[in-house]
């Protein structure tokens, strides 16, 4: 009895605290294991009202891309008959979303940005993400109307490229800023600045051949393996649209490897 | 405040806790001039776990620390965890010396969250180093050299952008819970 009674006792001055501990702690479980879906739509639901109608510059930007677009398309075109002659895996133009980045990453190591679309347009993780320049990075976690997206300088991305001109391979690996190394294969490769670097088919993540960007200087000495510094050319750190292609080079069960297992970090982007 | 009946009380007061909370959330993945360096925002919820440790017990601290730390989690990577970290500050702030060495002002605030800060990237460096080790990647050992270069730059950066912040989360929290303790 005097059990009983202590036990009550105790249970009215610490059952609320307990309790409320416990909610606390399982509704943040439960965002960690959402990947933050509930935080991540109501950032999304606020920025969208917070944005600003387009102005005339957006009209007049807007306007230039869509010249350019017709001019791209004219390109394609051209492009399709080259590719399938080659075999390379097409990236499909019909499926591409453009989705504009509402924010950036929301810890110090990881180089990430929010889009506002989701998995209710037809995100996937593993979806390419490319911006006027060239590749920006990988989708890495959806939600029905956000992404996350990995970005090419995140230092935990590596992607397999390969130089234009020469066909000289390596893989890229990301630093911060708007810079990456490329480590290449060859002990004395033929690589000189200015020269373009694209993603090379070795890569099992990307396509081949979206521009990454130019080579602005090389170091032969750099052991184990000679280093070149990469330019990346679309404007990573100010970013504000972004187009989301369908990866043709993904495997269903291996995305949903992807989704579970982070174990290592290296190899996220883990190319190639 | 004194008009409310005490539950109501302690409602309000965990209302206003878990607004704040959603607020530093929702703060997150914002950057505007003022607010990044070297590409790094400041660490709202690492703030606020300071500011609710520095008058609670290191359990209290703990607690927060393991909440918050989870919903970064899902909102960045969830591995290597970011609870650990924050954790471990909700604990060491609440174990300070306060009265003795420490008094209740911005400055001090400032230089516990600075402090804070790069115990908390101390912790995410370790953790992504014993997970290059553990994966016994080939190239793990320039991996590790970058981490810790990595580190340097972020540790730096996330202490002073958010000690900076601080007196931004801190003031009007601590005005709160001052409020909310005296009328009790």
């Amino acid at each position: 009895m005097i059990n009983m009674y202590t036990f009550r006792r105790w249970w009215d001055l610490y059952g609320l605290r307990i309790g409320l501990v416990t909610i606390a702690l399982s509704v943040a479980w439960l965002i960690r294991e959402t990947n933050g879906l509930p935080v991540l739509e109501a950032y999304r639901w606020m920025a969208q009202s917070i944005q600003a109608a387009p102005s005339d510059a957006d009209v007049i930007e807007t306007a230039r891309i869509q010249e350019l677009q017709s001019q791209l398309q004219e390109m394609q075109q051209q492009n399709k008959q080259l590719r399938t002659l080659l075999d390379y895996p097409a990236l499909s133009a019909e499926e591409n979303v453009l989705a504009p980045v509402i924010g950036r990453s929301t810890d110090q190591w990881w180089h990430q940005i929010l889009l506002a679309q989701g998995s209710s347009v037809g995100i996937e993780v593993g979806d390419v993400v490319g911006s006027v320049g060239g590749l920006v990075g990988r989708v890495t976690h959806v939600t029905p109307n956000t992404s996350r997206v990995l970005l090419l300088t995140d230092p935990a991305s590596q992607v397999g490229a390969t130089v234009s001109r020469s066909r000289a391979m390596g893989y890229l690996r990301g630093q911060a800023g708007d810079l990456a190394v490329m480590v290449l294969f060859d002990k004395v490769p033929d690589i000189r600045p200015g020269d373009a670097v694209t993603t090379s088919h070795l890569s099992h993540l990307f396509p081949a051949g979206i521009p990454i960007g130019t080579v602005r200087s090389i170091d032969l000495a750099k052991s184990p393996a000679p280093e070149a510094l990469i330019e990346i050319s679309s404007p990573i750190s100010r970013l504000e649209w972004v187009v989301v292609h369908p990866n043709p080079k993904l495997i269903p069960s291996a995305a949903a490897n992807e989704t579970t297992d982070r174990s290592s970090a290296g190899m996220l982007n883990g190319d190639p | 405040m004194e008009t409310l009946s005490p539950s109501l009380r302690r409602v309000l007061d965990w209302m206003v806790t878990v607004t704040s909370v959603v607020i530093c959330a929702l703060v997150l993945p914002i950057r505007f001039a003022g607010i990044e360096l070297l590409g790094t925002g400041p660490n709202w919820f690492l703030i606020w776990v300071v500011a609710w440790s520095l008058k609670r017990s290191p359990l209290q601290g703990a607690l927060a620390g393991l909440c918050l730390g989870f919903i970064q989690d899902g909102m960045s990577m969830a591995q290597p965890t970011h609870a650990l970290g924050l954790a471990l500050a909700g604990v060491l702030t609440a174990r300070l010396q306060k009265q003795r060495y420490i008094q209740e002002d911005f400055i001090s605030v400032a230089m516990i969250v600075f402090a804070m800060a790069v115990i908390v990237e101390t912790t995410m460096a370790i953790q992504f180093s014993i997970q290059y080790l553990l994966d016994a990647v080939p190239k793990s050992y320039p991996l590790l050299t970058r981490t810790w270069l990595y580190h340097q730059q972020i540790a730096l950066s996330s202490a002073i952008l958010s000690s900076l912040w601080a007196p931004a989360i801190y003031y009007p929290l601590n005005r709160w819970w001052r409020l909310s303790q005296a009328t009790e």
